[in-house]
């Protein structure tokens, strides 16, 4: 029977990882589809959402956009969701605060223009990326080794599958002075599910 | 007895809007806090995360606006009947989102030539191409932007939707109809009429 779900996305982690691990962890059977960045033109009119975005997740004939909104979906589905409307608040609240230091890089990565990009690279390196893993960090240990209400959530899986992104932004362990954080990433990477899916899925440079 | 919400933002609409909307539309007591400009260097270092909104309640502090947003639309019965329904209003709410970050330079930049040029570019590019297709939606789905009914989406962009015509000078809903009514029809809700009515004027 063909997979109940369907991942549309380019042929990388970027912003459709943490909804991988999600399907892996819960041992969701989904198809994995990857676009060359040749063939993007083309099936960006294919695609069947009117923004033209990709991650796209499609489910019972419909398709659904927004990495953060699917994963909060799966994580529900995986039971990695809060028990009550104030602990969901609580794992979306820091979802959309890594979503905002992720935001930060990106908008480095975009900068055109070439002295700009260098000032505001180290601006980023300098105070923004230490201010939130600091931070982050005091979180982790306050919240019993995970990122939010004292146990793992889909938060963590979003959280640790991003974190390659971030050791190519800074170029090397984004964690390595940051010891609840690291803890972290190990316990994620080591799950079931994605501990095979991390040594098998395709390698890619983003 | 003290109100059991506290919500804390700046002097102004900005991203806390939508809450205060919802608040009202539920008639949900809370304290509505306004940091004025030359206390927040102040105020940052207590933040959790050196941003506002913060939403309190039974002494727990939690920031960002639409995880905020979120959890008082479930509360006020503006939210989805099941998961899936909740994952389609997310995903409109994340592309208005997705159009307000892109107009958000505009604000940053300095250089008034350079501003002058993102501006323009807003206006032939990103914001027609999100608002038309935002237009369609509501068009498709009797009047609103998720589901054929209304949720908190709609709060979402009615409240979000000044800041583009503050961001760029111009009146961004002046063509597209259903989102010009969609956003009249929000405004016009009795407990939201009667909040933009009572709200402090304030310039953003």
């Amino acid at each position: 029977m063909a997979p109940l779900y369907k991942l549309t996305y380019f042929d990388g982690r970027g912003f459709a990882e943490s909804a991988r691990f999600l399907f892996k962890y819960g041992n969701i059977d989904f198809e994995d589809i990857r676009i060359k960045r040749q063939d993007w033109p083309k099936m960006k009119n294919m695609l069947g959402t009117p923004f033209g975005q990709v991650p796209v997740m499609e489910h019972n004939g419909k398709q659904i956009c927004q990495s953060a909104a699917i994963c909060r979906y799966l994580g529900k589905m995986v039971n990695l969701a809060g028990n009550n409307d104030w602990e969901n608040l609580e794992i979306d609240s820091i979802v959309d605060t890594m979503n905002d230091l992720r935001m930060k890089i990106m908008l480095v990565q975009w900068e055109q223009d070439a002295v700009k990009k260098r000032e505001l690279k180290d601006t980023v390196l300098e105070e923004i990326v230490p201010y939130y893993l600091a931070r982050l960090e005091a979180l982790v240990e306050k919240n019993k080794g995970n990122l939010a209400v004292g146990r793992l959530t889909w938060a963590d899986l979003y959280f640790v599958s991003m974190s390659p992104g971030f050791d190519a932004f800074i170029g090397g362990d984004t964690f390595a002075a940051y010891p609840n954080l690291k803890l972290l990433r190990d316990k994620v990477e080591t799950l079931p599910g994605i501990k095979e899916w991390i040594e098998n899925r395709p390698n890619s440079d983003f | 007895m003290a109100p059991a919400y506290k919500l804390t933002y700046f002097d102004g609409c900005g991203v806390a809007e939508t809450s205060r909307f919802l608040i009202n539309y539920g008639g949900i007591d809370f304290e509505d806090v306004r940091i004025k400009q030359e206390d927040w260097p102040q105020w940052k270092p207590k933040t959790p995360f050196g941003v506002v909104p913060l939403l309190e309640h039974n002494g727990k502090q939690v920031g960002q606006s639409i995880a905020i947003a979120r959890y008082l639309a479930k509360k006020v019965k503006l939210a989805g009947n099941d998961d899936w329904e909740d994952l389609e209003i997310d995903a409109v709410v994340n592309t208005v989102q997705d159009l307000y970050q892109k107009l958000v330079p505009i604000f940053s930049e300095k250089d008034e030539s350079k501003k002058k040029t993102l501006i323009e570019t807003a206006q032939k590019e990103s914001l027609p191409y999100y608002l038309s297709r935002f237009e369609e939606r509501v068009k498709k789905n009797k009047g609103y932007l998720a589901l054929g009914r209304l949720t908190w989406a709609d709060f979402y962009f009615a409240t979000m939707s000044p800041m583009f015509d503050l961001l760029t000078g111009g009146d961004n809903l002046a063509k597209y109809a259903n989102l010009k009514g969609l956003r009249e029809k929000v405004n016009g809700l009795p407990a939201i009429k009667k909040w933009i009515e009572a709200r402090p004027k304030t310039p953003f």
